[in-house]
């Protein structure tokens, strides 16, 4: 087991108008996982997600990842794990606009000074996989929206994380880019054993994992794992959406 | 709901509100206090011979301090309109009618403006008498200040609340029709390479030139008398450095970034990769405001300069005129002493010197001619005999060393301790082949019709003397307590007696007519020995005046410094929306507060060391037109010291209140 969250919660909001965002959560998370979060919106899947990968603090429970409690350690150390161990790819992207698209897929390896000529084999490798080696030098402001999370994915794949984190990666992309992406995930949890955390609401996205669990209003409603057959599994993620509300039948992606 | 969209932005904006509304007080509470003072009754009481100038003095300084205060207040009033861009364009997009987001900018405006108004007229209320008291401290007048205000300046205060508020609203709504005009959200500045070069290249030459005037100035300010060439030199030194500046900043500003952005080592290193290129951006984006700050900081360095050479040199001359609180001659000592004798005047000290009278001849070198007159002599012994103070001004001499002490030429450039003076004939002794500079006079050089020498023990006992004299020096404990009746009397004696001097062609045959009353017609031959020297009433308006001009001085100082520094910091702390957010992306993929911290500390290290240094550089040209540039001295270097380190605490203070609110944004 890599990570482990104990009991964790978190509200937003002071006393009356309090909001609990996530109320007592407890999950576990094995190495080389590729673990789905889903359920309705405002279901607590993003404060969840931004728990785990240390960017908010719980206000009680524990998240012990590789045996280290992450909640007691200090913020400098916390940002030097996230630096070192975690990839990101956020809902909203995240790029840095001062940045074109090069620099801001090569910034995690700038950041821990890595060598030029291995920063420039990682960039072209990353680049040609995800088939977006035409935006190198533009800036962040002429991408679309899909190009933008396509970026987002790249910087976050650059420098090998032993975690990835995904908010919605498929959210912003056509279903060529979505299956380009998410092959790659697949590609990187299967061979390099990275554990991959994805909050989507997408059950087509969410077919590509080995288990996800779902959240309704700030607690773990269900989980299913994926029996190895990727259609099942779907359909189960299909009912499971139906049963708790935050999905229908017609929400299902069109290329599947 | 527009209510509540005001309410939040300022809210949202409240720290760099604070500091604007902060500043804009101070400007009103000032505005507010010089303008009561005009009409202040303990002032006009106090200051009876001021009593005209207080109203006009109060009325043309809280003017020139509106005028600049408002233009301040235009000038960063506009920040926040700015600031708010996004989000009138996005108000714009959703369907709100252009008409009510320029209302919405207008009462914005408005309530800010009232605000500032508000705390100013209180901060006007609490401090006017401290202000009024430190007034006539400084003025040395012990009365005490009464707080008062008249309806002149109530009614003057309301009619500028009034229009400013209503033009500053007005403008920051057309600023607001402009932007939903353009629609651009991000503006990139193009690097325009085949203008930007040439036109740095063209600012360095102005600069380069400015200093090659600079030096030159420091040799021809002499000229200021008699030629136009030192004016031409500092109008185009000032033209050159405003126009170089901005070029340079203009044109190699951006340049330079971007050939360091080449350098990987540089750029491409860590966390250089986003903060060189993000500093880069903000550093273009206030160019303008760099520049700015640069003229306006070698401005206050000019000013500050301006007036301490200005000072020093009213109180030297004071100094040289009065040395003693009373000085008479032997004709009138007698009569002095008498009347001394009726009053309870504590006696300090008291000195006398003999002093002998003969003509001279020599050459002139600020009028170019050779010049003949009688000259006043007195000997190294008695000279060095009298207090520290009538020699502290001149050139050291040594006991074999003569020194002639003259009335200087400008008052800017009075001590020309270098120069020296030669071949000097006197009538029946030897002619003095070099003698030493100096401008102050012993006994007060209204005691003396014309140059004096100073001259070794053996010359002056050994010379001839056309008139022998004596000088007397009184020095008093609080004041020579002469009675205006006294003073009457003594007027009487002011002309000791005068010398009718006939020039032949030699100096030989040349001869001084002493006459007891005063001639019918006055003619360049005939010199008039004064017959005593008050300081009395001169000093008290001196200590007055002084105390005022520091006043003023002070008042303008710290207001200047405090609008440079918040423009600098407002504009520090308002940043577009995608680059404060970029600093919480920072945070998101694993960079350390203290890393986010240090790319805040060099934003703001760079922001304000720019246009110090260059405004440094600039302002040394203050010190060219008074200095002669033989030294800078230690009370220039005090005064520089001083601004900068005022100016560093608002560096300080930017960081610091930036930081804050990075923090509180992103809860970091």
């Amino acid at each position: 087991m890599q990570i482990a969250v104990k009991n964790i919660s978190k509200d937003f909001g002071k006393k009356k108008n309090a909001v609990h965002a996530i109320k007592d959560i407890t999950l576990e998370v094995e190495h080389g996982e590729l673990l789905g979060i889903m359920g309705p919106s405002g279901a607590g899947k993003t404060t969840l997600l931004n728990m785990i990968s240390t960017n908010e603090r719980p206000d009680h429970g524990q998240i012990i990842i590789d045996g280290l409690d992450l909640t007691q350690l200090h913020d400098r150390d916390l940002a030097k794990y996230r630096r070192n161990k975690m990839g990101f790819i956020y809902q909203s992207f995240e790029l840095l606009d001062s940045l074109n698209v090069k620099e801001n897929v090569i910034l995690p390896l700038a950041l821990s000074r890595a060598n030029k000529k291995v920063i420039e084999e990682r960039f072209q490798y990353m680049m040609n996989l995800l088939n977006i080696e035409k935006l190198a030098q533009r800036e962040v402001d002429e991408l679309s929206l899909g190009q933008r999370q396509m970026v987002a994915a790249a910087r976050a794949l650059i420098n090998k994380p032993e975690i990835l984190f995904a908010d919605e990666p498929t959210g912003s992309l056509d279903s060529k880019s979505a299956t380009i992406l998410l092959n790659y995930m697949q590609l990187i949890n299967q061979k390099e054993k990275t554990t991959i955390l994805m909050a989507t609401h997408d059950a087509f996205t969410a077919s590509y994992c080995t288990r996800v669990v779902f959240i309704k209003d700030g607690v773990v409603f269900s989980e299913i794992i994926n029996p190895g057959n990727r259609d099942k599994f779907f359909e189960q993620i299909i009912n499971m959406q139906r049963t708790i509300g935050g999905g229908n039948y017609f929400n299902v992606s069109q290329n599947y | 709901m527009y209510r509540k969209i005001i309410k939040r932005s300022l809210s949202n904006m409240r720290d760099s509100y604070l500091i604007y509304i902060l500043a804009c007080s101070f400007a009103i509470g000032v505005f507010g206090i010089l303008l009561s003072m005009g009409g202040n009754p303990s002032l006009h009481e106090a200051m009876g011979w001021w009593d005209n100038f207080i109203y006009e003095l109060s009325s043309i300084m809280s003017g020139l301090f509106a005028f600049f205060a408002f233009i301040y207040m235009i000038y960063v009033g506009g920040f926040f309109i700015q600031r708010q861009k996004n989000e009138f364009l996005t108000f714009e997009k959703l369907g709100m009618p252009s008409w009510v987001i320029v209302t919405i900018s207008f009462f914005q405006t408005a309530i800010v403006q009232i605000i500032a108004w508000g705390s100013g007229l209180l901060l006007m209320v609490i401090f006017q008498k401290f202000m009024g008291m430190l007034l006539l401290y400084l003025m040395r007048i012990r009365i005490n200040f009464t707080t008062s205000f008249d309806g002149y300046t109530l009614l003057t205060l309301f009619k500028t609340f009034f229009f400013s508020t209503v033009i500053l609203s007005l403008v920051n709504a057309f600023k607001t029709v402009r932007i939903l005009k353009k629609k651009r959200r991000k503006v990139n500045v193009k690097t325009r390479w085949w203008l930007r070069i040439p036109a740095g290249i063209f600012g360095i030459i102005l600069l380069f030139s400015a200093q090659v005037f600079t030096w030159a100035l420091f040799t021809d300010i002499r000229m200021i008398s008699y030629s136009s060439r030192p004016i031409n030199e500092i109008l185009f030194i000032l033209l050159a450095d405003i126009f170089g500046t901005y070029l340079v900043y203009y044109g190699f500003l951006p340049t330079i970034l971007n050939l360091l952005q080449k350098i990987h080592a540089i750029s491409y290193s860590g966390l250089n990769l986003f903060s060189f290129k993000y500093l880069k951006e903000r550093l273009f984006q206030n160019i303008s405001i760099l520049w700015f700050v640069t003229e306006l900081s070698a401005l206050a360095l000019a000013l500050l300069t301006f007036c301490y050479f200005g000072y020093q040199a009213v109180h030297e001359s004071y100094n040289s005129s009065y040395p003693f609180e009373l000085a008479a001659n032997k004709d009138t000592v007698q009569f002095i002493k008498k009347e001394l004798k009726q009053t309870d005047a504590k006696v300090k000290g008291s000195y006398k010197t003999d002093v002998k009278i003969n003509l001279t001849s020599y050459y002139n070198k600020n009028s170019s001619t050779y010049t003949k007159q009688p000259m006043t002599f007195m000997s190294y012994s008695a000279y060095k005999s009298l207090p520290k103070r009538m020699h502290k001004g001149n050139s050291k001499i040594k006991a074999n060393e003569f020194l002639k002490i003259d009335t200087p030429t400008g008052l800017m450039y009075r001590d020309q301790e270098s120069e020296s003076n030669y071949n000097i004939e006197v009538k029946g002794a030897p002619m003095i082949a070099k003698a030493k500079s100096g401008h102050a006079f012993p006994y007060g050089g209204s005691m003396h019709f014309g140059p004096m020498m100073i001259v070794p023990d053996k010359y002056y006992q050994k010379m001839p003397a056309e008139v022998n004299d004596a000088f007397y020096g009184w020095d008093f404990k609080k004041g020579d307590r002469l009675q205006k009746s006294q003073i009457e009397r003594l007027k009487h004696y002011r002309d000791a007696y005068y010398m009718k001097v006939n020039f032949k062609s030699s100096l030989k045959d040349s001869t001084v007519e002493v006459i007891k009353k005063a001639p019918k017609q006055y003619d360049a031959s005939v010199y008039t020995q004064v017959g005593y020297l008050r300081e009395g009433n001169v000093k008290k308006r001196f200590k007055q005046g002084g105390g005022f001009y520091l006043y003023i001085v002070a008042l303008f100082s710290v207001a200047l410094l405090i609008a440079l520094g918040s423009v600098l910091t407002l504009r520090i702390l308002l940043r577009d929306d995608y680059q404060s957010r970029q600093l919480r992306t920072l945070q998101k993929i694993g960079i350390e507060e203290k890393e986010i911290k240090r790319i805040i500390l060099r934003e703001n290290t760079w922001t304000f060391l720019i246009p110090i240094v260059f405004a440094l550089i600039q302002s040394y040209t203050a010190i060219a037109m008074f200095d002669s540039g033989r030294h800078i001295s230690k009370n220039i270097i005090l005064i520089f010291a001083g601004y900068i380190v005022l100016y560093g605490l608002f560096g300080i203070i930017s960081y610091q209140v930036s930081w804050r609110s990075i923090k509180q944004k992103f809860r970091l």
